[in-house]
Formats: C-alpha cells, structure tokens, sequence
C-alpha cells in the first residue's frame, strides 16, 4: 500500500517539475508560453471592470478582493475506517469569494467591511453515505447566515499614539506558526489536523469587541474587551475530516451546550497585551480572561435505560485565564562553513493557562456505576515554541520549530483539553520547514517542504508523521496557483496524525485576487 | 529616414489622443532623435588617454593618509577637494545609495519582466528618517557601527494580494566587527502578524526581482578598492521602448504630470552640466570587492559610471570572480532635494538587467518629497507594532506602473569595446539574440527571435 503511494507521489512530482520546465522550452513551444504570459499579464476583469470604476466613482472607499478555488482529493479511498465510512474522494471542493471594503469618513475614521461567501461542493458533486454533515449543519457546505456572511464589520479611530476599533474583528497574537498566544478568536477546525497558519485568516471566528492600543515610544499596550463570544466549530459527524477514532452517535443524553451570553456582563471577556523593542531584541506579554472555546461536558444526571446508567451530559464553556510572553531576537552569524554569513531570527512564544476543564473518563465510569460526580477536572496546562529561522543562499529559508505541550498534573483518564499535551502529559512536534524558489523559472515556481513529527509521553511516544510538499506558481501578478500533497504516515489508529493515516491527500489551489 | 525609425518617430504620436500632447510630442521627439545613443561616437578614454584637464582633477594616489577616529576612512575631510582619488571618487559616489540619505516619502514602484513576458510588480507607499544628519557623513560619523542608522517603513499597496503588507527596515552602520546590516520586521496581511526575518543575504537578488539586497542598501565604500579605468561620455541610462512614449509622473507639488518619455533626461533637467549635445561626462571606476570585508561575496568587480561633476553614479556593471558580467543597472536621476545642493540629486528610475536569468526590473521613486517628521511621528511610525495598526499615514498614489509587457523598461546599452582590459560585456548568445530584436523592434520582443511570431509581435507596435 505505502509502495503504491509513493510511487504516486514520485509521478506527482515527476509531472510537477515537466509542467514547470515549459520556462526551460525553446522554440513554438517557448513562443506559446509567452504568448499565455503576455496574456496574462494583463489578466485582471474584476480590477479594471469593478474595482476601478468603483473606486474612481467613490474616491474615499477602497475595495478588494478575491476569488478562490480549493480542491483537495484522497489519494485512496478506503471505505470503513475505524467510525468513518471513507465512500468519498473529494475532502473539500471548496469555493470562496471575499470582498474587504473600507470608506474613509475622516481624518482618522474609517468604516471597514469584509463580507465572504464560501461554498464547499464536496457533499453535492459526489455521491457518499459518508458526507451527510449538510443536512445538518448548512454551514458545513454554504455559508448563509449573517453571522457566516459578514466577516468583519467595524469603525477604526486613529490618533498617532491610540487606537480605537469597535466592532466585530479578528485578532492574531503571536508570532510563530501554530497556535500559541493566538487564543482571542475561535476557530473553524473543519480541516482538522490540515488547518494550517496560512488559512487562520480565513478559518477564524471574529467577535463583536472593542480593541484599543495607546503607543509610546517603542512600547505599546492593548486592550480588548469582548462582549461576544463565539466559540471553535470542529470537524462534526459526517465531515470528511471528523476524526475516525470518535463515534459518529454516542448512546448518552446530550443536552443543549451552555454558552456564554452576550447580554450578561459577568459572561464578557477581557485581554491585555505590551510589547516593546529594545534593539535586537523585541519582546511581550498577554494576559487574556476568558473562556474556553470548546465546551466541555459535564455530567448533570443519569438515566437508567436498557439495564444502563446513561449520562446526561451538558457541555459547558470554562472561564480560563490565559498569560503569555513573546520574543524574538536577530543576528547573523559571520564566515559559517558554505554559506558565509548566516543571517538568522530567534522566536519563542509560550502560554500558561489557569483551570482548564479536561473530560475525565475515569469519573465518567464511577458516575455510570452509580457514582454521582460531574464527570471533569480542572488541571493548568502549558504550551510553548522556539523557532529558530535561517535565510540560505539561494533565496531559501529554512526554520526549525519546536513546540511543546504539556498538562500538569496529567491523569490518564483526562481527555482532550485546552493547552495540553494531546491525549498525554507531553507532546512535542519539532517542525521542520524548507523554502526555496526555482531560479530556472525565475522564481514563479516555489516549493516548500513541512514535516511535522508528533512524539508525546508517557504514554502514545510516536504518533504519526504529517509531511506537506507545496508547490507555487505564479501565473500572473493577479492569478496564483498551488498544488499540495498532504501525507499522514505512523503512529496508531488513536493517534493524532496515526488516525488519519489513509487520508493521504493532495489539492489545488487556484486565486485570483483583484 | 528609414521606415524603421519613421516607425519609431511615429508610434508615440499616434497614440496620442490629446492635441497638447501631441504638440510637445512633435517638439520634443525630434530633439530626442538628435540625441540618440547609436548617432553618437564612442568617446571613452582610458586613463593614459585622459585630457589634461581631467588629469587634473585625478590623484592617482593610492596610499592616502587615513582619519585618526576611524582608520579606514581617508583623513581629508568629506566632501574632499580636488584633484579626487578614486577612492574619493567612490566616497562621493556612495552618497546617491538607491534610498536617499534624507527624511522622505516616497511611492516605490518596482517590478520585472521575464523573456518570456510574465510581469511582477509591485507597489509601496515608503517613508524613510535617517537618525543622524543626512548624507554620507551623517551616516558614517553620526551613529556607531552596530547601530541602525535610519528607519525605512513600506506600506504595500499593489498587487492586490500583497495589498497592506509592510515593512520595517532598520539599516546598521556596520563595520568588520559588526556584520548585522539591517533589522527586519515584516507585517503579513495573511497571518495578521508582524514577523521579525533574517536580513536578506546582501549578494542575493530578492525572489522574484532582479535586485539584490546590496543594490537597494548600498555597499559601504571602504569594503571596495577604487581604480580610475578613465573617462566616458553618455547620452542614455533608462531606455523607454517605442510603445511607451509618455509617463505620467507624480511630481511633487504639482500633482500628475504627462511626461514624454524622451523628455526625462538623464539628470533631470535641473542639472547644469549636460554637454551642448546632451551628453554627461562620466568618470568610470572600477570598484573591487575586499575579501576581508565582504568575504564569500558573490560579485567581485563593480564598474561605475559617475557624472563627472557630482560623481552621481548613472550606470554600474557587475562581474563575478570569473569577469562575467552579472548584471547592469542604469539610473534617471533629477534633483529631488534642492535644499541639499549638489548632493540633493536622487534616482527616479532604476534599470537591473539580471543577465544570467535575462530578467529585466526596474525601480521607481515617484512622488517623491523630502519629509520632516515631527517627534510624535518619528516615535509613534517607525515601530514593529505600528504595522499591526495598518495605517497608511500619507497615501501617494502613482500611475506609472506598467500595463503591458512591451511597455517594459529596455535592457540597457552594452558599451561593448569599451575599456576592453577590464570589463567584457558578453552575454549568452540567447539573451545577445534577444538584445538585437529589441534594438531592432524598440521594444521587448518575448517570442524566439527571427521566428514568424517575433516579426508578429515587432510589426504591430511599430505601426501603432
């Protein structure tokens, strides 16, 4: 099986680098390719046709935007596998349009809106027993609510040293890759353990808040308070990326989830960040109050059926406090062996979180045999990373990026929870990342190698491989095009990349921005 | 006249729709064709064949006494008197670094185009404050090495994907001891974060560009050895092809402004030392990179053509290790900064001919003003976090970037035969094929030379 595979990806990429040597052509062939490159090169409808006349139109509104087309396809479809019945090829067929306007009122005072529409066509443009999750969950397939539709919605006022933004916005903290003082947003993990930086900004959750930053000299200090919350959405039952170790239908009682409201004040969240620069050197602290975005299910009865005590279960969101550092710190490395003056950055980032809820089977049991409890426990979890970014010759980057996880005070009976090492006291992934254009296609073409190793302790130890090969092609400063195998190798049928081991992967990417 | 420059006396008339620009058009091209490069003779001389009076103005001195606080500056205080060293010359030629040495704002345009017509461009609305006085003397005297000595921000406004993408640009006075060039900070759009990078490598051109690092930054004189080759006489940096005969400028204070192209003179039209035929008498020096200051450095000898006057530097060879010519890059300059006299000159536009991989890219400063920034800026604008707040400040607009591939810039002159003993100006005899159709056609020609497609190509532009 894994044979097969690779020699599937040796054929990729075989086809891959004879699509990017059309630059190499000479002759009727080299002339055709320019005369697509000359074409082109001018290839922008929307920009000339929209855009422009808009803008021309309203000379204090600003509008953007684009329109993307991602594919990705398994490699091998495998029918059951563990709770998932893999009847599918397509992982998404996913089609989104987004537009970001923004109307200068005044000196300072903008209004800003972006607005997306996004349709997945892998539940309609094939047939699968497996896919149902849209007639459930329409989101899952078309975006029509307003809460979807409306991205971002809010006014911005601007003095040199402060900054005020009221309304519904997204906030990136941190710096690495990955989540770690990132946590003020929700998130929408449809792509499980493929959701990636790159696509935060289009997976993330915004929330109504109000955000205010006051700057002084090479210090600054921000402050939010969210009056709304919106919480993570997961892969669900009958997504192509829920995860197979979970049963799709669980014979317990789930009642409604209990979430935080907007209308009540003691329910409102609050966060604070400073940074500062000192030389070489830049550094900051978070500290953010507020709630779990994934709830957690605490038990509130029992109910004896079929000569079974089955639980009544209400998912709740916990209050968490959150504090964070970040730094980073740049220097070049003088007369290296091959590569002369190595210039290179140092990041690190970690986060220490307060009483974060964990599923704890082993009450779970005691409360089926008759022992009332409510099923969780509270424990402080800590996550962190140090990445360390080298800039080759070549026009190459490479990064090595170790993250670590861990849940203090672990239990074995703990479930997943915020933070924590995953399904593990520890976990550590040390990424490795390469970078490098194709001189030979004067850099159009750009590939880029992850590989994202899972190791965790005491218990699990390896727990799979994810490898992602990218290739870019720039096709013109308007139209950009990707292709990308995903590969899931190792680990065992519970683990966090083990269990997605037959959704070997690749996908396009097409956008046209304008 | 043949029909060939009939054509290109013709093409930017015929697309002119507006009956001024048709008029300055019909008196301003004429003049431009008197001036074309081909109708001139060569005139470079090598040293031995200098005029006296330039001998006069040369101290082929090589040993000069050096400034007792840092030893590897000459003594004789900037900015030097002559007759000059070649070593001085250099000194004076660094002052024009592609980023002036004065507070600004700017729109930088940039882009390239490949053989085959793919464009890249893009735009940056960028602001710059030096942290000590202007010029190369406050560079090299006013901040200690180890030290950033200016602050460059770039707010990214084109192509739509990299819209509101920006940058922090820290620039280090270094020295042999403090190697840092530059702090970098990057604000990505997509990720929502402000990333601090490694500093490019100075001899690697950025992905997707023909610029290096080193050609935006400037290299610090002292990390070359200075010769005098001797003297040139040139009538044309920048070449416009026939397909673009006017540009439309952002000209400080007076808003957009429709320009021929063949109007732009090499200097502005501000300096005072053009020949009576047009031309800029140049000193042409040869540069070569010190080992034990730039050591595993790609280029190895840089060939600089410096009007002889303000010693602003109009064209530049490189080579590598082996005398192949690496790149050639040929600047429109114009006095931006009246205020600083002879060394307020700055570029406009920058050519770099990228001859190992034919790529064509360009540079442009349009809109440019000198900037004083008050306090509360200086502190509150040039900071990583200031990136996050995604305020463009000033917004200058522009509307010179290039439309259509055979609007691009033309790969500049190759000066081939002169000053034989230091510079061979071969290219592979592909990109030679190119060069010659687009003598031939005055504009990029992207298909196979001679074919029938690159006659298709040639002959419509030329009737246009």
């Amino acid at each position: 099986m894994k044979i097969r595979t690779a020699g599937r990806r040796a054929a990729l990429l075989v086809a891959l680098a004879m699509g990017a040597a059309g630059h190499a052509m000479a002759g009727p062939a080299s002339d055709m390719f320019s005369e697509v490159d000359r074409a082109m090169a001018t290839f922008d409808p929307v920009g000339k046709y929209v855009r422009a006349p808009i803008e021309r139109a309203v000379p204090d509104l600003r509008f953007k935007g684009f329109v993307r087309q991602w594919t990705d396809i398994l490699l091998e479809q495998q029918g059951q596998t563990g709770f998932q019945d893999q009847d599918y090829r397509f992982l998404q067929l996913q089609n989104l349009l987004e537009l970001e306007t923004s109307y200068h009122i005044r000196d300072g005072l903008d209004l800003n809106a972006v607005t997306h529409v996004m349709y997945d066509g892998a539940y309609d443009w094939q047939r699968s027993a497996g896919l149902y999750a849209d007639r459930y969950e329409q989101s899952a397939e078309l975006y029509t609510s307003s809460e979807r539709l409306l991205r971002e919605f809010y006014v911005s006022y601007r003095k040199p040293s402060f900054d005020l933004l009221v309304g519904k916005q997204q906030i990136a903290w941190g710096k690495m890759d990955g989540q770690f003082i990132d946590v003020i947003n929700g998130m929408d993990h449809r792509e499980a353990v493929q959701l990636e930086s790159e696509d935060y900004e289009w997976r993330r959750m915004p929330a109504w808040m109000a955000n205010a930053t006051y700057h002084f000299g090479q210090n600054s200090v921000q402050l939010l308070y969210i009056f709304d919350f919106e919480q993570d959405r997961q892969a669900l039952p009958g997504m192509p990326w829920y995860s197979p170790a979970l049963p799709q239908t669980s014979a317990d009682i789930m009642l409604p989830v209990r979430r935080p409201q907007a209308d009540k004040f003691s329910d409102h969240e609050y966060g604070v960040r400073f940074d500062r620069m000192q030389g070489s050197l830049s550094y900051g602290f978070i500290y953010y109050y507020g709630w779990d975005k994934n709830a957690v299910s605490h038990i509130v009865g029992t109910e004896l059926s079929g000569g079974q005590n089955l639980l009544r279960l209400e998912p709740r969101h916990e209050r968490l406090h959150h504090a964070g550092i970040t730094a980073d710190y740049a220097f070049a490395l003088p007369n290296m062996p091959l590569v002369g003056t190595l210039p290179m950055v140092v990041r690190v980032e970690g986060l220490y979180t307060n009483g974060v809820r964990f599923v704890d089977f082993g009450k779970q049991a005691l409360a089926r045999g008759g022992l009332f409890n409510d099923g969780t426990t509270k424990r402080d979890t800590m996550r962190a990373a140090i990445a360390t970014e080298f800039g080759l010759p070549g026009r190459s980057t490479f990064i090595l990026q170790a993250s670590y996880y861990r849940t203090l005070a672990w239990t074995q009976n703990l479930g997943p929870g915020f933070g924590g090492g995953f399904g593990d006291e520890w976990t550590l992934i040390p990424v490795a990342f390469f970078s490098r254009p194709f001189g030979f296609t004067r850099d159009r073409l750009t590939m880029e190698l992850t590989a994202f190793p899972v190791i965790s302790g005491p218990d699990r130890g390896w727990q799979g491989l994810k490898t992602k090969l990218r290739l870019s092609y720039k096709i013109s400063q308007f139209v950009k095009a990707q292709l990308i195998y995903n590969g899931y190798d190792g680990g065992a049928t519970s683990d966090t990349y083990g269990q997605y081991n037959h959704w070997d992967n690749v996908g396009w990417e097409l956008s046209y921005e304008f | 006249m043949n029909s060939e420059a009939r054509a290109v006396l013709l093409a930017p008339l015929a697309s002119c729709r507006n009956p001024w620009r048709v008029l300055v058009a019909l008196l301003v091209w004429p003049l431009s064709m008197l001036v074309h490069a081909e109708e001139h003779a060569e005139q470079w001389q090598s040293l031995e064949q200098m005029s006296a009076q330039d001998r006069a103005l040369f101290d082929p001195n090589t040993q000069t006494p050096r400034d007792a606080a840092i030893p590897y500056i000459p003594a004789e205080a900037y900015p030097f008197q002559a007759p000059y060293t070649a070593e001085e010359m250099g000194y004076r030629s660094s002052e024009f670094v592609h980023i002036s040495r004065w507070p600004l704002a700017i729109v930088d345009l940039f882009g390239v185009v490949t053989s085959s017509g793919y464009i890249n461009q893009g735009v940056s609305v960028s602001y710059t404050a030096p942290l000590g006085r202007p010029g190369l003397e406050g560079y090299i005297r006013d901040v200690k090495p180890g030290e950033p000595y200016a602050r460059w921000t770039l707010f990214d406004t084109f192509p739509p994907e990299s819209e509101g993408a920006q940058q922090l640009w820290l620039p280090y006075r270094t020295d042999k001891e403090h190697r840092t060039k530059m702090d970098f900070y990057v604000y990505s759009e997509q990720l929502r974060r402000v990333r601090r990078q490694p500093q490019p490598r100075r001899d690697q051109r950025f992905p997707d560009n023909s610029q290096t690092f080193d050609d935006v930054i400037g290299r610090d004189p002292w990390e070359l050895e200075w010769q005098l080759l001797g003297t040139d006489v040139i009538y044309e940096t920048v070449r416009f092809p026939n397909t673009r005969p006017t540009i439309t400028l952002n000209a400080h204070g007076q808003g957009f402004v429709e320009r021929p192209s063949a109007s732009l003179k090499m200097m502005g039209d501000a300096y005072p030392h053009y020949r009576p035929d047009g031309g800029v008498d140049c000193w042409v020096v040869k540069a070569t990179v010190r080992e034990d200051w730039l050591p595993g450095y790609s280029e190895k000898t840089l060939i600089f053509w410096l009007d002889k006057h303000l010693f602003y530097p109009l064209r530049m060879e490189k080579y590598n290790a082996a005398g192949e010519l690496m790149m050639i890059e040929t600047r429109l300059a114009d006095l931006e900064n009246p205020q600083r006299g002879d060394f307020g000159y700055a570029s406009e536009i920058s050519v770099y001919w990228n001859v190992e991989h034919d790529l064509i890219g360009y540079s442009m400063h349009d809109g440019q003003a000198p900037r004083q920034w008050t306090e509360e800026e200086q502190k509150t604008i040039f900071t990583p976090e200031f990136m996050r707040r995604k305020w463009l400040i000033t917004p200058i607009k522009t509307q010179a970037l290039i439309r259509e591939p055979d609007h691009f810039f033309l790969r500049p002159q190759l000066y081939v035969g002169r000053f034989p003993a230091d510079r061979k100006p071969t290219v592979p005899a592909e990109v030679q094929a190119r060069f010659d159709a687009q003598e031939a056609a005055g504009h990029l020609v992207f298909v196979t030379p001679g074919s029938a497609a690159a006659q298709a190509q040639a002959e419509p532009k030329a009737a246009q």
